[in-house]
């Protein structure tokens, strides 16, 4: 196992249920980290466990070659509730995977090798998604994916420079939530999905934090009234109950994959008991809409760190959509020791990984107004013991 | 399941996902839909029949499909557990780590959980690099750890990666069971040799005991990690609980994955030294690769009872025993027909018929179907057609199923009696043995079928 080098206690979890957390030791926490954006209806949702519970008695995984019929299901349904042209689906099971298979499909299907993407991103750890993303240790891990140019966030002339009839993809998050949230603003996207059509450049969006509500929109493209060819999708696909993302494309993509059958495999992606589940927590999002309530929440969250921030240095900037908020301190150790101390005020917290002086704010969607003031208490009361 | 719900399962599946693949699996009556699994068996939908399960999502089911005990112990745990958190600690992962610490060979008694194969190869392969310093790494030829990009830069065959170029500088393949080609190409800049004991997806190729003890020793001499792709072969597949213990050799790592979830709840492991470069590596970097889902807590606690009831029962004890009940009818089978069958190789219930032409593969896959078993021709080898029953099989089921491969043969004698004449002449022959003509003829043979069922159907 990996070993906790800190000297504080270690944290064992133990019971979980909606926007909590029990530790071993019994005490009780508010999940502000939600496995990084993966519990977006929270912790041991009642309906998706009972769902899970009736598909292992029912099915289990499947032969991944063969054609299945909770895939297919799940597919149409997914084409359903992704806004847009996104009508085709390839399963995986970690976010990082599912963003090689969208590299390899614009690569696959434009012919073409370039990839560009923002600098500050965190797509994950496999091959393509850790040679895209900034990641503290990315050097030690040798030479990885060549043909990729990384431009400045936001920069337009830069965008333009790089692209080319040469490029593949372009591929960014909405919003970069391990870089303390950076959004990505309306028109600099318009400007990228205009250079993208000018050269048959593949516009991929990774939404595995940013999907299924969690920007107070069902996936955060909507509020630039843009599209994606390919998104990615994270394990809230399954509101993290069972392990499965997905990459979500075009109709004119997938020719691709009919060309090409089984050019790309993945063993445990469309799981067939992971489908079931998958499906259930569809329809529990298309029911509940909790992009609402993370609109709502999200905001009332965000006006109480503003209040915080004006009267406390300390917290050096803010940003945030919907239930997605980061604070940023001025050096890593005020950001590890603010997580230490909101955990004894009984607030589970995570850094960034890209950017560690900042801390992140990612409850359950559904979370009540109560429970948004005992987190605005808990972040009072460890503002004053930091 | 009626034909017009089939119909439209395999409309959406085409429309959504794809219809190439599904015009591939007809083409060779894959067809199925998979209803109603159990043990070393499942329905097909469509037609009502049963199958034997001879693929197993290439080695996933080895405690057989829908484990009651499997099950049963997710139904328990679904009352406490989701998936957890990644990069906390929890009672489940603990365990888990534990029990493969406890059985994994030798000092190899560290272990990160990941979420797939390819995840723990992405994990493996990165752990290797970073604590060796070193970039190249050596893979075999027609190797297969999966899709992602460090597995993909190493798989062994031109189809996976051509078009996906380019993929990682520093991957170098080597033929495999060639231990003076390793010498050559091994060097200081190496930072791990990679492979599967008993090569999968290549059409079951079983190490030799010289290569493998030869690649220890080279290993040791140049400060090079070996390291074991055990996401076929381990747990039980073989005849052993890992297929390192055929050669008493001990990799640095070792990376599992599949049958670890019980074919139920994903899971996988990297597992490595507890002394040395890696555990070095890990101790001062614990989060250099972080997989959210792998080693959830749910699948920890699969996992625990998918080792539980393999460790109990001795499974590869029966894995072996079966093995070679199956493989020595299936060379009898061989000795009767050298025109067709090359040769038949494997370890424990792992095991392939490579056929004397690449285009028996699919064909022999439809008649494998019409006598009721599902088999896969390998990825990386279309003329050998892979045997990996779950390792719960019994004597009965093997001989059944031997029975029927035995009848299939028959019937691809009738196929061949034609089709190895004109394979004679090079031009057929590349057509026969071209994929997309395998598909587009076969798709048409189907649609010939089926119109006349239909027709005799209505006439009826």
């Amino acid at each position: 196992m990996q070993r906790n080098k800190s000297q504080e206690p270690v944290f064992i979890e133990d019971a979980r249920n909606g926007a909590y957390v029990i530790d071993a030791n019994g005490a009780k926490y508010i999940d502000c980290y939600s496995s990084a954006s993966t519990y977006n209806l929270g912790r041991r949702n009642k309906r998706l466990i009972a769902s899970l519970k009736q598909a292992i008695f029912e099915t289990d995984q499947g032969n991944f070659v063969m054609i299945s019929e909770e895939k297919a299901l799940l597919a149409e349904k997914i084409s359903k509730f992704v806004p847009g042209p996104l009508d085709c689906v390839l399963f995986g099971v970690t976010r990082g995977e599912s963003m090689d298979a969208a590299c390899k499909l614009a690569r696959g299907a434009t012919g073409r090798p370039g990839l560009i993407t923002v600098d500050g991103g965190a797509y994950g750890d496999t091959g393509f998604a850790l040679s895209l993303s900034e990641h503290p240790l990315k050097k030690d891990f040798g030479d990885l994916i060549p043909g990729i140019v990384v431009v400045p966030l936001g920069d337009h002339e830069a965008a333009e420079a790089a692209i080319s009839h040469n490029t593949a993809a372009f591929i960014l998050e909405p919003v970069q939530a391990e870089y303390h949230c950076r959004s990505l603003a309306t028109d600099y996207l318009k400007h990228i999905r205009r250079l993208c059509e000018k050269t048959g450049t593949c516009l991929i969006f990774d939404e595995s934090q940013t999907g299924f509500g969690r920007t107070g929109k069902k996936f955060a493209y909507e509020h630039h009234d843009i599209y994606p060819d390919i998104l990615v999708v994270g394990e809230a696909i399954t509101g993290g109950i069972f392990p499965m993302t997905a990459m979500v494309f075009t109709s004119e993509l997938k020719q691709f994959f009919d060309i090409h059958p089984l050019i790309h495999l993945c063993t445990f992606g469309g799981h067939d008991v992971g489908c079931r589940v998958a499906a259930a927590a569809l329809d529990e999002y298309e029911q509940i809409k909790p992009w609402q309530n993370a609109k709502v929440q999200g905001a009332k969250i965000m006006n109480e760190l503003k209040s915080a921030m004006a009267s406390d240095d300390r917290i050096k900037s803010l940003n945030g959509l919907g239930l997605l908020i980061s604070l940023l301190f001025s050096s890593a150790e005020t950001a590890n020791r603010f997580c230490f101390l909101a955990s004894k005020n009984g607030i589970l917290l995570h850094k960034g990984i890209v950017d560690c002086c900042c801390v992140l704010i990612r409850p359950s969607l559904l979370i009540t107004e109560g429970e948004v003031e005992i987190i605005n208490q808990g972040i009072r009361a460890t503002m004053k013991d930091l | 399941m009626d034909r017009k719900d089939l119909v439209n399962i395999h409309h959406l599946f085409g429309k959504h996902i794809s219809h190439g693949q599904v015009r591939y699996l007809r083409s060779a009556h894959l067809n199925t839909l998979e209803r109603k699994r159990k043990g070393v068996r499942f329905m097909d939908a469509g037609s009502g029949r049963m199958f034997y399960d001879a693929f197993t999502s290439a080695g996933c089911f080895n405690v057989g499909r829908m484990n009651e005990s499997v099950i049963q112990a997710l139904d328990e745990a679904l009352d406490k557990y989701d998936m957890g958190s990644e990069g906390f600690l929890s009672v489940p992962k603990i365990k888990l780590a534990n029990y493969l610490a406890k059985l994994a060979p030798g000092d190899l008694n560290r272990v990160i959980l990941c979420a797939s194969g390819g995840d723990a190869c992405a994990c493996a392969m990165k752990l290797a690099r970073a604590a060796t310093g070193r970039n190249q790494i050596i893979t075999m030829v027609k190797a297969y750890h999966g899709h992602e990009g460090f597995s993909l830069s190493g798989n062994g065959k031109d189809y996976y990666k051509h078009l996906f170029l380019p993929l990682m500088p520093g991957f170098m393949l080597a033929p495999f069971n060639d231990l003076a080609a390793a010498q050559r190409i091994a060097s200081t800049n190496t930072a791990a040799i990679v492979l599967e004991p008993v090569q999968g997806e290549a059409g079951i190729h079983v190490s030799t005991l010289e290569f493998i003890r030869g690649l220890r020793e080279l290993c040791n001499k140049l400060g090079i990690l070996l390291v074991f792709d055990e996401v076929q072969t381990g747990i039980g597949r073989t005849g052993k609980l890992w297929a390192s213990e055929h050669y008493g050799v001990l990799p640095d790592i070792m990376f599992i994955a599949k049958s670890l979830s019980g074919g139920l709840y994903p899971n996988g492991a990297v597992i490595f030294k507890e002394s040395g470069l890696p555990a070095e590596y890990v101790f001062k970097n614990p989060f250099f690769h972080r997989s959210l889902s792998g080693g959830s807590d749910l699948g920890c606690i699969v996992s625990i009872q998918v080792l539980d009831f393999v460790v109990n029962k001795r499974l590869w004890e029966n894995a072996s025993s079966m093995g070679n009940y199956f493989k020595d009818g299936l060379v009898k089978l061989w000795n009767d027909n050298p025109r067709i069958i090359k040769e038949v190789r494997g370890l424990g219930l792992m095991i392939g018929i490579e056929y004397q032409y690449e285009f028996v593969g699919a064909l022999m896959a439809e008649c494998l179907s019409q006598q009721g078993i599902w088999a896969a021709f390998s990825g990386n080898a279309p003329q050998v057609m892979r045997f990996q029953v779950p390792i719960t099989a019994t004597q009965d089921e093997i001989e059944d199923i031997l029975e029927k491969v035995k009848r299939a043969i028959l019937t691809l004698r009738k196929y061949l009696a034609v089709l190895i004449p004109m394979a004679r002449i090079p031009f057929i022959r590349r057509m026969l043995d071209n994929v997309h003509m395998q598909i587009f003829t076969f798709n048409l043979v189907r649609d010939i079928e089926e119109f006349f069922t239909q027709t005799l159907n209505l006439k009826k």
